[in-house]
């Protein structure tokens, strides 16, 4: 098996640093090399052996990867967009066209936390080690966007055997509103780690509405770790939808922080051939009168495999707690997995908390219904399986964005279909 | 257009069909009365190709035997079954799937399939002689739809589909008199030269609307008296079991 323990050396060549980052980024990689890519033994990695699946499909991980040429950008034309152009997770462009600039900050990332810790989940240490890219959004107070963001996330042809390390922050400010696209575009052809860690805080009152859509299928690791913070009143709705990758971890953490905030997730996966997937969510309810929803729906074929794992936490002091979690799976193939791991802990006692999880076939009754009227088994599954993932897509609001996505998933699954 | 010899259909070592035949000819409507668990459904079942059965007999249909004819190509081929319990399936769009359903049949009898425009122009008009709520095609398919809804919904798709044999399973059931009648009207109005009706009913008051050439008493899994429409009313009378 490769060893993956990665040598100090590396950080000077990302840059020079002050000493205390210097320092920060050692001890973190230190303990990234205490315990390398989790493995199965790791409780929150045990659905997902990473050791495993990069010791399979990687020889080398390399952290230098010089700039790639200019990167030609396919703008979205289906609705009017401010947009922002990561191209390999480094900050490129952006044109906030439709908006008031003054209201906004974007810059590239630069740390400025230094405390660190040994965390539960290595590759956020990795991240702290390594990470030399990313940017900063901020939405000043009382600013509403007139028209969504998209973030263009590209991944350029000339990857290969990379690990991508880099950190976005987003911060809306009170009274603020962000709808947001996050777009990913793969064009790498080669295996690639892209190693994510982002941070987002809404302050009072603030709203912010994010897709998150992989356009394609790719070569691609990834895994994203991020923290979400939501004070007084504020409002996050996340909708997730992954193409399917060999590996895709979503590792997802929101804190309650202020009393009356609300957070809703909702993703639907398409999974097939060995793609393997992890959604991993936390919601952490620290105040009173706070409401969250999880809804992850999964469709897995061949030989892929599914992971939902989510956990609600609720504080002592969180009274009237409204906190809900639902997993549906459906196993077109036998040799297909879906491993789900609800978990709820509570101690507050005036709360409402539910979870349910469901993974089985599709209904047979359904099917023959269909094929009545004249579909084939194919297309009778395929109908039926568009209709269980159409769900999370016909709850976005925006009609031309509902129909941009719907249409990005169909052509999808019909890619899909005629593979099989 | 349909005949049936010496039907016997099994499920899980269960005999239900035990030598069960029968001939329609074109244009004739059959109705077939039985009581519960006399092989009714079963019967529906088999002659829309569902699994689950061991079959032996001949069922001919066009003359071709049926048993080498997937389910979806019965359909394609104009064999339509009416469900007792039309099937709620959640997440797809009434208009949509009838559409697809519809230039499914159309392109396997070599017919043009229709555009959005002027398919919706056919179902409007078929949904409005049933009395249907328009708002209905926009919903998920029978999905939270009431018993007559489903019922209509089913009646719907027969117009449509246009077919040339039609299986009618207890229809009837769960509708009240005005629905009842709704729907018989959408069945009479289909009538013609061409096409035979297979009404499977538990009750005569379906018979009252819709006017069989045909009746024939199932039990056992076997036809046991076949007459016309005045056997449903004297069935009526005597009861099943008064009858032999």
């Amino acid at each position: 098996m490769l060893n993956f323990k990665i040598n100090s050396d590396e950080i000077d060549k990302i840059g020079s640093f002050s000493k205390e980052e210097k320092n920060f980024r050692l001890k973190n990689l230190d303990y990234f090399n205490d315990i390398g890519f989790p493995n199965k033994k790791n409780e929150d990695w045990k659905f997902s052996d990473l050791k495993a699946i990069v010791s399979e499909n990687f020889s080398k991980l390399d952290i230098q990867f010089s700039k790639s040429k200019k990167q030609k950008v396919d703008f979205i034309k289906d609705f009017e967009h401010n947009y922002i152009v990561i191209v390999n997770g480094e900050l490129t462009i952006s044109d906030f066209k439709y908006e008031e600039k003054s209201n906004i900050i974007l810059k590239s990332f630069s740390n400025d936390n230094y405390s660190n810790k040994k965390e539960s989940n290595p590759l956020i240490n990795l991240n702290h080690a390594l990470s030399n890219k990313g940017f900063f959004l901020e939405v000043k107070e009382n600013y509403k966007f007139k028209k969504i963001l998209v973030i263009y996330y590209l991944f350029t042809e000339d990857l290969d055997e990379n690990i991508l390390n880099s950190k976005n922050k987003i911060k809306i400010g009170k009274n603020s509103e962000l709808h947001l696209l996050d777009y990913l575009v793969n064009d790498s052809k080669k295996n690639f780690f892209n190693n994510v860690h982002e941070d987002i805080i809404l302050e009072n009152s603030a709203v912010l509405k994010n897709i998150y859509l992989q356009n394609n299928k790719s070569s691609g690791y990834f895994h994203k770790y991020s923290r979400n913070k939501l004070f007084t009143g504020s409002n996050y709705s996340y909708f997730i939808f992954p193409a399917g990758l060999k590996f895709n971890k979503l590792d997802l953490e929101f804190d309650l922080e202020g009393e009356r905030s609300e957070c809703n997730l909702q993703s639907a996966s398409f999974l097939d051939n060995n793609e393997h997937q992890e959604i991993k969510t936390r919601v952490n309810h620290f105040v009173p009168n706070c409401k969250s929803h999880q809804k992850v729906k999964n469709v897995l074929n061949a030989e892929s495999k599914g992971v939902y794992q989510g956990k609600i936490f609720v504080k002592d002091v969180a009274q009237k707690t409204d906190a809900y979690q639902l997993s549906k799976a459906i196993l077109l193939s036998e040799r297909s997995e879906f491993d789900s791991k609800p978990e709820l802990e509570i101690y507050a006692d005036d709360v409402r908390c539910s979870h349910g999880s469901t993974s089985g076939n599709l209904d047979k009754d359904s099917i023959y219904y269909l094929m009545t009227r004249g579909l084939s088994q194919k297309e009778s599954t395929k109908l039926l399986v568009n209709g269980f993932l159409n769900e999370i897509a016909d709850s976005i609001k925006s009609n031309s964005i509902r129909n941009f996505i719907k249409n990005k998933l169909e052509t999808q699954l019909l890619n899909e279909y005629k593979k099989h | 257009m349909l005949e049936i010899k010496n039907l016997k259909a099994s499920i899980n070592n269960k005999d239900i069909l035990k030598g069960f035949s029968l001939k329609i000819l074109p244009g004739e409507v059959h109705a077939i009365m039985g009581p519960n668990g006399s092989g009714k459904s079963t019967l529906a079942n088999v002659l829309s190709g569902k699994e689950g059965y061991k079959i032996s007999g001949d069922l001919i249909y066009q003359g071709n035997r049926l048993d080498e004819i997937s389910i979806d190509e019965r359909a394609q081929k104009g064999i339509f079954l009416a469900f007792q319990y039309p099937t709620e399936i959640p997440g797809v769009n009434t208009s949509n799937f009838l559409r697809t359903s519809l230039n499914k049949v159309r392109k396997a009898q070599g017919k043009k399939e229709l555009d959005a425009l002027s398919f919706l122009k056919i179902v409007k008009e078929k949904s409005k002689e049933l009395g249907m709520d328009e708002k209905m095609l926009s919903r998920q398919l029978n999905v939270g739809f009431s018993g007559g809804e489903k019922k209509k919904n089913e009646i719907l798709q027969m117009k449509i589909l246009d077919p040339n044999l039609i299986i009618l399973d207890e229809t009837d059931s769960g509708l009240d008199i005005d629905a009842l009648k709704t729907v018989a009207e959408g069945v009479n109005s289909s009538r013609d030269s061409k096409k035979s009706f297979l009404v499977i009913t538990h009750y005569q008051r379906l018979l009252n609307f819709i006017k069989p050439d045909f009746v024939h008493i199932l039990s056992d899994g076997k036809i046991i008296k076949s007459g016309t429409k005045e056997l449903a009313i004297e069935l009526e009378k005597t009861g099943y079991k008064g009858i032999n």
